[in-house]
């Protein structure tokens, strides 16, 4: 590879000057001249028929612009797949979790919607309604959606090799079963739309989002318009961590009221509304089954799970498998068996969440330590023994172009000074270690690919034009680097056009980890494709041969003769001078089976490669209390490459800020039936600086073969890999087996107590 | 979310305030920090027809040291408590109660009068009306029965104040004013106990200031807060302890309030039984722990369930009482 | 329902409004200034993303009536930067990669503000207390702390 300048540097985010400043607008900052406010009517019951809802009272009440109810959308149901459309924004027949979206209103300012609100009636039918997994399934219990016997949304069916053959020749085999509550994203900027129509009938509509052309699509549908007049706007975004990649209820019904009233529309969320009516974690109960030979590898595997998605499908399929997805690429098993279930209960609806199943993944791992403890080996040789390789085929049959699992496990290990700490530690003081997987996307049909188009100034600055949109994580920023690097350009030169559905091409977006792979890559081809109309015209000023070029710092020059050189902005007035435009197209298109389905046909390629990383934590345990102080922490991924190393290290920080303390100690909800108890964030305790320990960042590089600079996915894994370790250290500091999570204190005292009694 | 329409009153000075609630009686709440009101008006936990805001109100700030005690007017904030040498020097288990609630910037404006007289909390009672309307109202909501303890009677929800059991472990008082009148009272007597109508301070009295004693001799205090991370959360536990030495070296006055496991602190009057008339050294901690864990009851009201924070007032009281001894052994003692 | 007539200092300006009392200095701050770096993320002054500065102390613009905060000198995240040129602070965290997303990112600058002006050289524990109230979700803290540590007098010395 060529020595890079820009790309592998950790420069300067482009974005963040701007957010720094306070000049960066989220959609709530927004203020469009006649911009009205608007607030949604939601159920206050868990499951109840709608008989009758009366808007006139609202209607009448001065300021008020329009209403919106049922009436005023299509009917028709969305869902993420044709087979998972079973949600009806506004619903006319029923409600099916507590604040479900009944009406809305939009009218001059906050209080008079308010108001508005209140005076708006609703009938209805209360109905038996259903809290639990087990409530859910129990035979003869109320069905949320007529088509879903047992109220099973999705069943994911696995079986690779021979699992009872595998168990039978196993050495050791046990099992145990794992559950934890949900979590949620809590995205420090709660959701907002605005939404604008033009006398032409064009929509113009802002929102956080993961994936603009994701939102697009469904909005045309929705509103019966074609694609070419719903312009999703780009917009400064507050965090996605896997949310709002999906259409939400509020887009659509902002949008309805902006038609209606003729006016703007803004709807902001309370913090409440971001909790209960976008998405949350779904909670779960994984059992796993495992055997393994004398050395510790795994030799067969069988695991059920149960999640409770709530109310509606939304990401069903992709949410029921992805958990298991990420452990059938940390880890070797040749013989598995997987049963995923995604069962619908009266609660508000789940969907993708960055730790991919906390039960799930903590259980795989910590059975792994409790496995290696019968069998005397350490839980870093169960991981190393395990561990997935490049060349394997995953056993749904991905192929894993580049690995770099062992030398995370290696390199993270050697850092937190493992073997001088394992087993060694004063009492209650553990180290633990978790391992994980990411895809870099998944199968997306026609929106699997990325494309970006280069335009250039006569005075040699560039504009990149992607669909890759920036939740934060410094997608943006990405962007620059990659066109500056490939142009010979320096940042500073190029203005990026990104995530708007009217001027950018279609994108995956950023929800399935695949904007560094798929949207960088089409950038860079993009950038390639303009680099070498550059050369030709350069080539005959400098009396070369193109492939003899190369461009850097502003310059095109010949490789080895830096004298030889020509500015870019001259190379551009000649083109144009010659009545040739030079402009750059890119796409990028993953190898990906197209076959694959997530249920009907879970095999083939899911995504082009993956990403592997290792956390280790050490912690120390109050044993009267039940406390936990996080000494130190060790966090690697083999990202493939660094694009920006500082940018990466802060993805690695607050993944396992996330993941791991988040999620470990702190994050879940409580429930009195459908009513979520801890919606905001004095009862939803999410990670503080002062509790956060140092955190090691070790980056791997297996240097992918079609990677942008072989680069992967930058970090994701962390999020799962450090609540393992979590749960890894806290066994291991207190010397009992913690199977509920987040480990709360109350469960490290009963632990312990339990482990008094039996000894 | 906005926050419910209301009038605004704001006086200059203490009396201005009196003569308003004594003009609107009923009808007025009082803004003193706003830490805890306004998110309870933000939620519709209640709609008053005016409000009253005290920033305006100089005269009602300031720590002045007088013969024997400390007189704190109710406005002075909890930032001013944290960073005062005298309230650390001579009121340890107040200072570390004050420095131990929410975060800085919170401190920063909320006010000791705010903090002692706020509202009881619970998970079913503190929420907007999009999780309360869902649900048939509490007891604390003026329904008829506990949602919490279902079907209960009585009201749990608790007392999370932070700056109560120490100020109790103090023996301090209270100065309530209404126009024409003022009473002093126990700190311990602000409380009903009843999680309905937790405070006994009556809707046109103000609280003008605390009277904090400056005992005698040798003594040490501590308070200790159970609480998940380092900041922003209110109790789930606590314990505060003050203890003083007589002459002999001997323990002749203990105090231990155990707050946060109910509507009210709770002074554990079976627990002085095991450390007066003791020697620091003999002092029995754990059966003085012990007896804190029998007067407490706490329900699954709050994030962690009652029978860990039970647990708790243990270890907490113990942590308490050690930290006492501690800072009697600091003063020389 | 009568409005209140009051001015109100902002970034050394004085703005004379006429506003409802009910509303906080949020949203009037947001909605008739359009200073809308001060943001709402939690409802219930848990958050710091609506933190500014009154007289100099961080404090929660959301728990505060607008009316209230008559008389005092309120600093929000736009008026940190002098002329165009920002505050060390504001090139620390760009400078540190210690802003992802962005939007605890005025609270947080600003409580840090405070918390150098009153300590020029805070040890890593202070920083971490200072903004103990400051929730971020996306960076884990680390170049926050990272940041404020370069801003402060013993960062610059060192360079």
């Amino acid at each position: 590879m060529k020595e890079l300048s820009v790309v592998g540097k950790s420069t300067k985010r482009v974005d963040t000057s701007a957010k720094a400043t306070g000049e960066a607008l989220f959609t709530a900052d927004l203020s469009l001249p006649r911009m009205l406010v608007a607030k949604v009517k939601r159920s206050p019951h868990a499951h109840a028929r709608i008989l009758r809802v009366d808007t006139s009272g609202a209607e009448r009440l001065p300021g008020v612009r329009a209403v919106v109810t049922s009436g005023d959308s299509t009917g028709e149901k969305w869902g993420v797949f044709r087979y998972t459309q079973d949600q009806a924004f506004l619903p006319s027949d029923k409600v099916r979790f507590i604040g479900e979206e009944v009406a809305a209103v939009a009218a001059v300012d906050e209080d008079t919607a308010a108001a508005a609100l209140d005076l708006i009636t609703v009938e209805y039918e209360e109905l038996p309604a259903v809290f639990t997994i087990d409530e859910a399934m129990k035979p003869g219990a109320v069905l949320i959606h007529e088509h879903n016997p047992g109220n099973i949304n999705v069943h994911v069916k696995i079986d690779v090799g021979d699992v009872g053959k595998g168990f039978a020749a196993s050495y050791y085999v046990r099992e145990d079963t794992f559950s934890a509550p949900e979590e949620s994203y809590f995205q420090t900027e709660p959701y907002a739309v605005v939404a604008q129509f033009d006398n032409s009938g064009n929509l113009d509509i802002w929102m956080p989002n993961a994936g603009p052309h994701l939102k697009a699509k469904p909005l045309s549908n929705l509103l019966k318009m074609p694609l070419n007049k719903v312009r999703v706007r780009k917009i400064t975004i507050g965090g996605a961590f896997g949310g709002r990649s999906e259409i939400s209820p509020a887009d659509v019904i902002c949008a309805l009221l902006a038609r209606k009233a003729r006016q703007p529309v803004k709807i902001t969320y309370t913090r409440e509304e971001n909790s209960i009516a976008t998405r949350q974690a779904h909670s779960m109960t994984t059992t796993i089954k495992t055997g393994v030979d004398r050395e510790g590898r795994v030799l067969s595997r069988d695991i059920t799970c149960h999640m409770d998605g709530g109310a509606y499908s939304s990401t069903g399929p992709i949410a029921t498998s992805v958990p298991f997805l990420c452990m059938e690429q940390a880890y070797r098993m040749e013989n598995v068996r997987y049963n995923g279930y995604r069962v619908f209960t009266n609660k508000p609806i789940r969907g993708m969440f960055r730790t991919h199943g906390r039960a799930f993944a903590c259980g795989i791992d910590l059975q792994l330590d409790l496995i290696g403890s019968e069998l005397g080996i350490d839980p870093v040789t169960m991981r190393l023994r395990n561990a997935r390789q490049a060349g394997d085929y995953t056993p749904t049959r991905s192929l894993v172009p580049s690995c770099g699992m062992t030398e995370t496990i290696e390199k993270t290990a050697e850092q937190a000074g493992w073997k001088e700490k394992w087993g060694k530690l004063p009492p209650f003081h553990g180290i633990g270690i978790g391992c994980n997987s990411v895809q870099t996307g998944f199968p997306m049909g026609i929106r699997g690919g990325s494309t970006a188009f280069i335009k250039f100034n006569e005075d040699g600055g560039a504009t990149v034009i992607s669909g890759v949109v920036d939740n934060g994580q410094g997608n943006e920023n990405m962007i620059v680097q990659i066109a500056a690097e490939e142009l010979g350009l320096l940042p500073e030169d190029i203005q990026i056009i990104t995530a708007d559905t009217e001027v950018t091409p279609s994108d995956p977006g950023s929800y399935s980890m695949c904007e560094t792979f798929i949207g960088g890559n089409a950038v860079r081809l993009a950038a390639i494709d303009a680099k070498e109309k550059l050369f030709q015209v350069a080539a005959r000023a400098l009396e070369a041969k193109p492939g003899e070029l190369t461009a850097r710092d502003r310059r095109i020059f010949v490789k080895g003769e830096p004298e030889r050189s020509i500015p870019v902005g001259r190379v551009i007035r000649m083109a144009l001078s010659k009545g040739q435009s030079i402009a750059g197209e890119g796409s990028y298109w993953p190898k990906v089976d197209p076959r694959r389905e997530w249920v009907e046909n879970p095999f083939g390629q899911l995504s082009e490669t993956f990403s592997f990383g290792t956390t280790m934590v050490e912690v120390k345990v109050d044993p009267e209390t039940g406390l936990v102080d996080v000494l130190e922490a060790w966090a690697s991924q083999d990202v493939g490459f660094a694009l920006n190393p500082k940018v990466i290290e802060g993805q690695f920080e607050g993944g396992f800020t996330m993941g791991g303390q988040g999620g470990m100690l702190t994050e879940y909800h409580l429930w009195d039936g459908g009513r979520l108890l801890n919606p905001a964030q004095l009862e939803y305790r999410l990670p503080l600086a002062p509790d956060m320990p140092k955190i090691n960042s070790i980056i791997v590089e297996s240097n992918d073969p079609t990677g942008p600079y072989g680069a992967k996915e930058a970090g994701m894994s962390v999020a799962m890999s450090a609540a393992q370790a979590y749960v890894s250290a806290i066994c291991n500091a207190i010397g009992a087996p913690i199977k509920e999570y987040p480990i709360t204190p109350d469960k490290i005292v009963k632990a312990l107590e339990e482990k008094k009694k039996k000894a | 979310m906005r926050l419910p329409l209301f009038q605004c009153l704001s006086p200059r000075s203490t009396k201005e305030a009196l003569e308003i609630l004594d003009r609107y009686k009923g009808r007025v709440k009082i803004i003193a920090g706003g830490t805890d009101i306004i998110n309870r008006l933000r939620q519709r936990l209640l709609s008053p027809q005016y409000a009253m805001t005290l920033k305006g109100v100089s005269d009602l700030r300031g720590i002045k040291r007088k013969k024997g005690h400390f007189l704190i007017s109710a406005a002075t904030t909890l930032r001013e408590i944290v960073e005062s040498p005298d309230i650390a020097g001579f009121a340890a288990a107040i200072a570390e109660s004050a420095g131990l609630v929410a975060a800085p910037p919170i401190r920063n404006v909320a006010t000791v009068g705010g903090n002692l007289l706020q509202n009881t909390r619970c998970l079913y009672y503190n929420q907007s009306e999009l999780v309360r309307k869902a649900a048939p109202p509490c007891l604390k909501q003026g329904g008829k029965s506990c949602a919490a303890l279902k079907g209960g009677t009585r009201c749990f929800s608790v007392y999370q104040g932070d700056l109560a059991p120490s100020l109790i472990a103090f023996d301090a008082r209270v100065v309530l004013k209404k126009a024409g009148l003022a009473r002093t009272i126990p700190v311990l007597d602000l409380f009903s106990r009843n999680g309905r109508h937790p405070l006994t301070i009556g809707d046109d009295e103000i609280l003008t200031d605390i009277i904090v004693p400056i005992p005698k001799g040798a003594y040490g205090s501590s308070y200790q807060k159970l609480r998940l991370r380092s900041g922003l959360e209110y109790p789930l536990v606590s314990s505060s302890v003050f203890l003083s030495l007589s002459k002999e070296g001997v323990i002749d006055r203990a105090r231990v309030v155990v707050g946060a496991v109910g509507p009210a602190p709770t002074v554990v009057e079976g627990a002085a039984a095991f450390l007066v008339g003791k020697r620091p050294a003999e002092a029995d901690v754990e059966k003085a722990a012990e007896s804190a864990f029998s007067a407490s009851r706490p329900i699954d009201n709050l994030a962690l369930p009652g029978s860990y924070r039970r647990k708790m007032v243990k270890v907490f009281t113990k942590r308490a009482i050690e930290g006492a001894l501690l800072s009697l052994r600091k003063a020389g003692a | 329902m009568e409005k209140h007539r009051v001015t109100l200092r902002v970034n050394g300006e004085a703005y004379d409004l006429l506003t409802y009392p009910h509303r906080t200095l949020l949203e009037v701050l947001r909605e008739d200034l359009h200073l809308t770096g001060a943001k709402e993320s939690c409802g219930e002054g848990a958050c710091g993303s609506c933190t500014v500065l009154l007289d100099g102390a961080p404090v929660r613009s959301c728990l505060l009536l607008a009316i209230e905060a008559e008389g005092r000198e309120i600093t929000t995240i736009e008026g940190l930067a002098a002329g165009g040129k920002l505050h060390p602070l504001q090139e620390a965290f760009v400078e540190h990669h210690a802003i992802q997303c962005g939007f605890c990112t005025p609270g947080m600058i600003l409580t840090a503000k405070a918390l150098l002006d009153a300590t020029p050289e805070p040890t890593e524990e202070e920083i971490r207390r200072a903004l103990s109230g400051n929730i971020c979700r996306c960076t884990g803290y680390a170049k926050i702390v990272d940041a404020v540590k370069a801003a402060s007098a013993g960062g610059r010395k060192s360079g």
